[in-house]
């Protein structure tokens, strides 16, 4: 028997298979050039001072000591918590009402899913730019109070409303998305299961607590773990509605809008930026694993 | 999971790497000698919507003049203009001449970007106006570092309409802070609050008209937080509750502030005479009854906005790159400008023509720009040259947390000035 490292002469060499790398190739070089060496590259800023124009030199965890005095840090995490605790459980929720709701075939039923996706595929800008003028103190939504003799809401003067109305508009848009997801996975429970349980008596609600959403448990993971993690990485949300330096006083300041004020301009403290994404990175990373461990533990 | 050592040694040496910023400690900002010949690339701050002609004339007019240059005109919009900048800056992609202001020079002139033309074009600091030469030099830095371009005292809109329908006289706009103050209040009285006479909080332009000093002589602290600085917020938060400012006050950026005005909820505006033309095509309404003043301040001494042309230090062509720019900044095409628009030249002389001195038709246009041209050799470029946007940000924040009660005027500007000071110091 001969093996690829057999030196005998005459020895049949085997040849290691180049081509899965070659087919690989494209993709890990798109991966290397913007996921990979962006990583690695704020890793390694995040201990020096290095700024935009000036290079600068390694500080240890200087910046990691200074976040903790930083007022606008502990502004962005709360804000940034605050935006997965309310934007989480409506994007784990609601579009599971609405996949239920559009599943029937009913006639039109095509252009209520299409409607309710529309705004998945509208661009962030745009959208922002349409609720800035929706909740502008002028715009249609304080025209209809007025009109209704209410008086006149400051949706984007008063920083707990613009950060609500910022969290809106992030469910609004993501429903659609998560929808489909639900869609698909609806498909995949039992008719049966249904049908017993109403043999046995159950209504609507029991059916749908016991036989859905048991069915569903992962692929309500799955959407919990997705919308958390886009929920602490907000900006274009915020930045939109609040304006870019997030909100009154900047009390609407969100942790990515805070690498984006730190890091970006002339003077832009890129080291700093750097730390602040590093602890977004491992806030991140933790809620994933706690989301992931929560459903194993459920699993076994 | 076992990591080989090749592995690891390629995953450090890579954390390493990436963490090395390439600097421009090598680049010679002092010479720009060589042919004035091959290609360059020319950056203007928002104009070629209203002056595609002009540029393209006078690009024209150079490559005829020397034969074998090529001059690439690119154009960025007024927003987020520092963030383009910047990103050239850092990815080595900056114009061969580009158009700044003194602020924007300075982190460029830091990080040796921009060429030194006391050292490398002493020859034309002559015919420029010493302030307005000396405005593009940074404190703790020897040098000059771009061509002074035009000078704008910018001016301040108002609408007659609304001054008329609020009692106020439209002849008399205001000239201090405490005219500008008293019609406020007038105004948010008098339209039960419906039109406010601002949209915007004060900047740091406006302490300065205000009376405030700004920085200590020698550049190297701010001192905003003085008694004239207190007594300006507590006036501003007066009008905050007043309901004389807009209730959107402490989010609107500039651009936000100007759409208030065009849509005439605002009764005045800063802004500059690129303004009028954008009036007069998007609001046509406003545009009738459109007011323009000199901007209030109690020193007697109005402010003075300079644009200006950089050199990139680190262009393969400056020898071209300075021609073209001295080009674009002599009298001649200065002059050109000014007749385009209601800007002024920075050249010497040139504010003695009659243009700027004699007030032939009577027009408004005519007035402002005798006036103006009048006032300039007074006038102060209130904005410190190392106000960075990050303490904007912060004094903008600091602004905003007295308008919303969280804290006084000045206890806000004291630690407004600390913060800015700190990152003075970073910077």
């Amino acid at each position: 028997m001969t093996t690829a490292t057999d030196s005998r002469p005459g020895a049949v060499r085997r040849q290691r298979p180049v081509s899965p790398w070659l087919f690989l190739a494209p993709g890990l070089l798109i991966v290397s050039a913007f996921s990979l060496y962006p990583f690695l590259s704020t890793l390694g800023n995040a201990f020096t001072d290095n700024r935009t124009l000036v290079p600068g030199g390694f500080v240890g965890l200087a910046n990691f000591r200074e976040l903790l005095h930083d007022d606008m840090f502990w502004t962005g995490l709360r804000n940034s918590v605050l935006y997965v605790a309310v934007t989480v459980p409506l994007l784990v929720l609601l579009p599971l009402l609405l996949a239920m709701l559009v599943r029937r075939h009913v006639p039109g039923i095509t252009f209520f899913r299409s409607a309710f996706y529309t705004p998945v595929v509208a661009s962030v800008v745009v959208v922002g730019l349409i609720w800035v003028w929706l909740l502008d103190d002028r715009g249609l939504v304080n025209g209809i109070l007025e009109a209704l003799g209410a008086s006149p809401v400051s949706f984007l003067s008063d920083p707990w409303l613009l950060l609500l109305s910022a969290m809106l508009l992030t469910v609004w848009k993501g429903l659609g998305y998560y929808m489909i997801i639900y869609l698909a996975a609806l498909t995949n429970v039992p008719r049966e299961l249904h049908e017993a349980a109403a043999v046995d008596g159950a209504g609507a609600f029991r059916r749908f607590v016991t036989v859905t959403v048991p069915a569903l448990r992962n692929t309500m993971v799955l959407v919990g773990a997705l919308s958390s993690v886009s929920a602490f990485k907000v900006f274009s949300e915020v930045y939109l509605l609040a304006g870019e330096n997030g909100g009154p006083a900047g009390e609407d300041t969100t942790l990515v809008l805070l690498v984006q004020q730190v890091g970006t301009g002339l003077n832009g403290r890129v080291g700093y930026a750097s730390a602040i994404s590093v602890v977004v990175f491992a806030l991140t990373l933790g809620l994933m694993l706690l989301v992931l461990r929560a459903n194993r533990k459920e699993d076994s | 999971m076992r990591v080989s050592r090749p592995a690891f040694t390629t995953l450090a040496c890579a954390l390493f790497l990436s963490a090395c910023s390439t600097g421009t400690q090598d680049v010679d900002t002092g010479s720009a000698e060589g042919r004035v010949h091959g290609s360059i690339t020319f950056q203007t701050w928002n104009l070629r919507a209203a002056f595609p002609d002009y540029f393209e004339d006078l690009i024209a007019e150079f490559e005829k003049k020397h034969e074998g240059t090529h001059v690439k005109w690119v154009d960025q919009p007024a927003e987020a203009y520092p963030d383009k900048i910047s990103a050239d800056a850092a990815g080595g992609t900056l114009p061969d001449v580009v158009n700044v202001s003194p602020d924007l020079v300075a982190p460029l002139a830091k990080a040796r970007l921009a060429l030194d033309l006391d050292q490398a074009a002493p020859q034309y600091r002559e015919r420029y106006l010493p302030a307005a030469w000396k405005s593009q030099q940074i404190p703790g830095m020897k040098g000059t570092y771009a061509f002074p371009w035009y000078l704008n005292t910018g001016p301040m809109f108002y609408n007659k309409r609304l001054f008329r329908e609020a009692g106020l006289d439209p002849a008399k706009p205001p000239r201090t802070y405490d005219e500008l103050f008293d019609a406020a209040l007038t105004m948010a009285k008098r339209s039960d609050g419906r039109i406010a006479t601002l949209a915007a909080t004060p900047t740091i332009e406006d302490f300065g008209r205000y009376g405030a000093r700004l920085m200590n002589r020698k550049g190297t602290a701010f001192t905003f937080n003085e008694p004239k600085g207190v007594e300006l917020l507590e006036r501003y938060k007066e009008l905050y509750d007043a309901g004389a400012l807009d209730s959107q006050v402490l989010t609107a950026t500039p651009e936000q502030a100007g759409r208030k005005f065009m849509q005439q909820s605002v009764a005045m505006n800063p802004g500059s005479a690129l303004d009028l033309a954008k009036f007069k095509k998007d609001a046509p309404s406003l545009y009738k009854n459109i007011g323009v003043a000199d901007a209030p301040n109690n020193t007697g001494r109005p402010n003075m906005y300079v644009q200006g042309l950089m050199v990139n230090a680190a262009g393969e062509n400056k020898a071209t790159a300075v021609a073209f720019a001295r080009f674009v900044t002599n009298a001649a095409n200065q002059m050109d400008f000014a007749h385009e628009t209601t800007v002024f030249p920075s050249t010497k002389g040139t504010l003695d023509d009659p243009y700027f001195t004699e007030d032939k038709d009577g027009d408004d246009e005519t007035r402002i720009r005798v006036s103006s041209a009048k006032s300039l050799d007074k006038a102060v470029n209130y904005t410190p040259v190392l106000l960075s946007d990050d303490m904007k940000t912060v004094l903008q924040n600091a602004v905003a947390r007295v308008m919303r009660g969280d804290t006084s005027p000045k206890a806000a500007l004291d630690s407004a000035v600390e913060e800015c000071n700190r990152l003075l110091k970073l910077n």
